[in-house]
């Protein structure tokens, strides 16, 4: 096939849009499908702080962005005191501190998290922690000949041995007696997790004690440990008291890791703190908005979402009136459609949005079938263009004026919405079906009146979809791409489906 | 059946709406050249330049001053037409044929007043009437008294004749019979009957009212197929020299056949209806890739094109 320069424009409009695109999603990390509904945990903690004369300061563990995990619109609830977010090593602090009052103070953190375990467990492995710091050379010794003979194991088996004989079962051959009695020492002065911490040093298991919340639907009193521990190419979660390893992806939400209490409070008592989970849905698109706004990129700075609110829902729908003239041009040009002028269509669908569907169609039908029968009767008058539609401009305005009147009087908004009608459309939409009328039968005016109310709703129900609002105005540059299949349509010199019909007493064949 | 499919209307050759538009106007008709026939004053001028023959023109009616000489233009024509100079589609024509006292009397025997008439054609000038609704000029032009031929098939006003021409080769032509339906128009879209003319013999063939086959005029019940047309072969000419005349390559001509002047050239229509092909019960398309793969010679001279346009499409119709 010939290459058509209107084809190859096409072709570079689109390739444009989707350029733009990707580049969003993939390296601004933008939602596929803006609009498509997406699983996430609601979290909020909860706490009542009392405290002293001197300041007192509260520091609680909460979540962040980062691989696998996105934390977005975080509430804060402070009271009287200050609040301050700290990162230390891993974790993200919240501080809130401040001179308490008698009475203390009711403090309050919120946010949305969306998980995507498959990748949080991929994050970049730590290096080996020296033992810690109250562990002799002796008791290393012990650990190291307590797990020597796991060595030639693969990291995961290791973990699995060591998480086994840390509950007592050591295998075959059981190591020395000497040896086992000494570790029932160790075990006993040390506590649990330590013992699992220096048996997983000693295996040359990168290992890190980690609090955090159980996922799941929970409200809880405080938080709980366990041991994440690095296998070369995953963490993997430990649960320390029964020794067990969690199934792949473990339900835990970390909160502070490397030991670091989820809860820490100077000069001061907290009481009733409380973390509760929840699932909820919401649109992919609200897990980045907050990023967005705050962003530097080029991209995100000229994003829509920077205008302000009240011109944002302008264009929600301006951005969609396009989409508005492609199927206008499909509903013409490949079905064949006849309507009143060519985008009074999409301007009738726009004014819809304020009156609604029904009341729309029946206003618009009563003001074109009124508006037609006082034509007929001017018609006699004889009056130039220009005065005589102006006479039926201020007809319809008329019109308006009494549906507003009537709209009060019943209490019917959809009525009073009805100034928004494009009035010059429906000026010319009278004059024009009067015409048709006359020249081709009231049959044909009807099927036009018809063909124009079918195309304005279905260009009304396209940009009332809200999931389609919302990925144009994720993405604009779409409106390339609709231009893109505009200019492609402009191409087609296929049949219309109306020829299909109106050709139908053809019979006979070359 | 009661549509036809895609493949089976690209098999018969049918035109179609959007390819017409993008292949042919868009390509063969600039769009400077329009005026050229969207004016039928200006139609009229270029048509006398090439000695193609049209209704006498009385008067033109520019500004609201020039009515003031219509009545002494008219007096020796009892029977007149008023019609915008650019009107599409036969709206705003008005034919007067009689006078009664002081007043006209339309064909349909309605009785109008000279004010009645003036008001008309102060809507011309407005642009009531006219394509983007522009000022306009009125034309004052004879009353076509046509060639009998068609009077048994027509109910009342002027049947014409229009024939489509592609890069000066008549293409297909019909027959547009007026109808009580269409006031005496010969607009198929107002009710006028089409009917198809046999290229090489100029009889008339199939015919097409409001989208169906009929073989019997509705108000007087003649039949319509097998009328020899007059002067078939000279309005095949006329045609084919409007390319020359206007410099548009895809163009419907619609003539009249006066009864003592023969074909007149009545108006050139840059964007001519698809409905001939019913009436023809033949595709456009055929023809159209047909005059593509001519002999380049042919295109020299219009009697050449007229030559080889009867005998390539003879062929299809026998």
């Amino acid at each position: 096939m010939k290459r058509h320069p209107a084809v190859l424009l096409a072709v570079a409009l689109l390739l444009f849009s989707f350029a733009l695109i990707s580049y969003r999603i993939i390296w601004l990390k933008y939602p596929i499908l803006p609009a498509a509904p997406e699983r996430v945990w609601h979290l909020s903690i909860d706490a009542h702080v009392k405290g002293g004369e001197k300041e007192t300061r509260v520091m609680i563990g909460v979540p962040y962005t980062h691989r696998g995990q996105t934390v977005a619109e975080e509430r804060i609830h402070s009271g009287t005191l200050n609040f301050n977010l700290l990162r230390e090593g891993l974790n993200q602090i919240g501080v809130w501190s401040g001179t308490l009052a008698s009475e203390g103070e009711t403090i309050g953190y919120s946010s949305t998290i969306r998980v995507q375990p498959q990748r949080l467990f991929k994050t970049k492995p730590s290096t080996l922690e020296p033992y810690p710091p109250n562990i002799g050379d002796e008791e290393q010794a012990l650990a190291k000949r307590l797990v020597g003979r796991w060595n030639s194991l693969p990291p995961e088996n290791r973990l699995r041995r060591i998480a086994a004989a840390v509950r007592g079962i050591w295998g075959t051959p059981s190591p020395d007696n000497e040896d086992l009695q000494a570790w029932s020492v160790f075990h006993e002065k040390h506590g649990r997790l330590t013992a699992f911490l220096v048996l997983f040093r000693a295996a040359g298991l990168p290992a890190r004690i980690v609090e955090g919340l159980q996922l799941a639907e929970s409200i809880t009193n405080s938080t709980f440990t366990w041991i994440d521990i690095w296998t070369g190419q995953e963490w993997e979660s430990l649960q320390p008291e029964r020794g067990e390893i969690y199934q792949k992806p473990a339900p835990l939400l970390p909160l502070t890791t490397n030991g670091l209490p989820a809860v820490r409070v100077i000069n001061g008592e907290l009481s009733e703190a409380r973390w509760t989970l929840t699932h909820a849905i919401i649109d992919q698109w609200r897990m980045h908005f907050e990023r967005i706004m705050r962003s530097d990129r080029f991209l995100d700075r000229w994003s829509l979402f920077r205008l302000p609110e009240e011109f944002q829902r302008t264009f929600r729908i301006l951005i969609l009136v396009p989409i508005g003239a492609l199927m206008i041009c499909v509903l013409r040009n490949m079905v064949g459609f006849p309507t009143f002028g060519i985008f009074m269509p999409v301007l009738m669908a726009l004014a819809f949005r304020n009156t609604g569907l029904l009341y729309g169609l029946g206003i618009f039908a009563g003001v074109v079938l009124i508006g037609y029968v006082v034509r007929r009767w001017i018609n006699r008058l004889r009056l130039l263009l220009v005065p005589r539609l102006s006479v039926i401009l201020t007809l319809v305005i008329i019109f308006f004026t009494v549906f507003a009147l009537i709209g009060n009087k019943v209490g019917l908004r959809e009525l009073m919405a009805v100034g928004l009608l494009p009035f010059v459309i429906l000026t010319m939409t009278i004059e024009r079906f009067f015409v048709i009328v006359e020249e081709a039968g009231a049959r044909q005016g009807l099927w036009t009146a018809a063909g124009s109310a079918a195309v304005a709703t279905i260009t009304y129900e396209i940009i009332q979809f809200e999931p389609l609002q919302l990925t144009f105005f994720v993405y604009p540059e779409l409106l390339f791409a609709i231009a893109a299949v505009e200019i492609l349509l402009g191409r087609y010199t296929g049949y219309r489906v109306s020829e299909f019909i109106r050709f139908r007493k053809l019979k006979v064949t070359r | 059946m009661i549509f036809k499919t895609p493949s089976w209307l690209h098999q018969f050759g049918l035109l179609g709406m959007n390819r017409r538009n993008a292949e042919y106007i868009m390509r063969f008709n600039p769009r400077s050249f329009f005026p050229l026939v969207d004016d039928k004053f200006m139609t009229k001028r270029l048509a006398e330049a090439y000695q193609i023959p049209t209704p006498l023109l009385y008067h033109v009616i520019e500004y609201h001053g020039d009515i003031a000489g219509l009545e002494e233009v008219v007096r020796d024509h009892p029977d007149f037409v008023v019609k915008p100079a650019r009107g599409a589609g036969g709206s705003g024509i008005v034919l007067i044929t009689d006078r009664q006292a002081s007043n006209l009397v339309k064909p349909s025997g309605e009785v109008i007043s000279w004010i009645d008439l003036t008001y008309h054609i102060f809507d011309i000038l407005s642009g009531i009437y006219s394509l983007e609704g522009l000022e306009d000029r009125a034309l004052i032009e004879a009353f076509i008294h046509p060639d009998p031929v068609f009077a048994a098939v027509t109910y009342y006003g002027v049947p014409d004749i229009r024939i489509v021409v592609y890069r000066g080769v008549p293409m297909m032509g019909m027959a547009r019979l007026p109808t009580r339906a269409s006031d005496g128009k010969a607009n198929l879209h107002r009710g006028a009957i089409g009917v198809g003319i046999n290229m090489k013999e100029g009889t008339t063939s199939t015919a097409v009212h409001r989208s169906t086959i009929v073989t019997h005029h509705p108000d007087t019940n003649c039949p319509l197929t097998g009328i020899q047309v007059p002067y078939w072969k000279e309005m095949l000419h006329m045609a084919a020299r409007t390319s020359e005349m206007t410099g548009l390559g895809y163009l419907g001509v619609d003539m009249l056949i006066d009864k003592e002047r023969g074909p007149l050239l009545l108006e050139l229509n840059a964007r001519p209806g698809l409905q001939i092909q019913v009436a023809n019960q033949r595709g456009l398309r055929s023809r159209l890739e047909l005059i593509d793969q001519a002999p380049s010679g042919i295109f020299i001279s219009p009697e050449e094109r007229v030559e080889w346009a009867v005998s390539a499409f003879a062929k299809s119709e026998a």
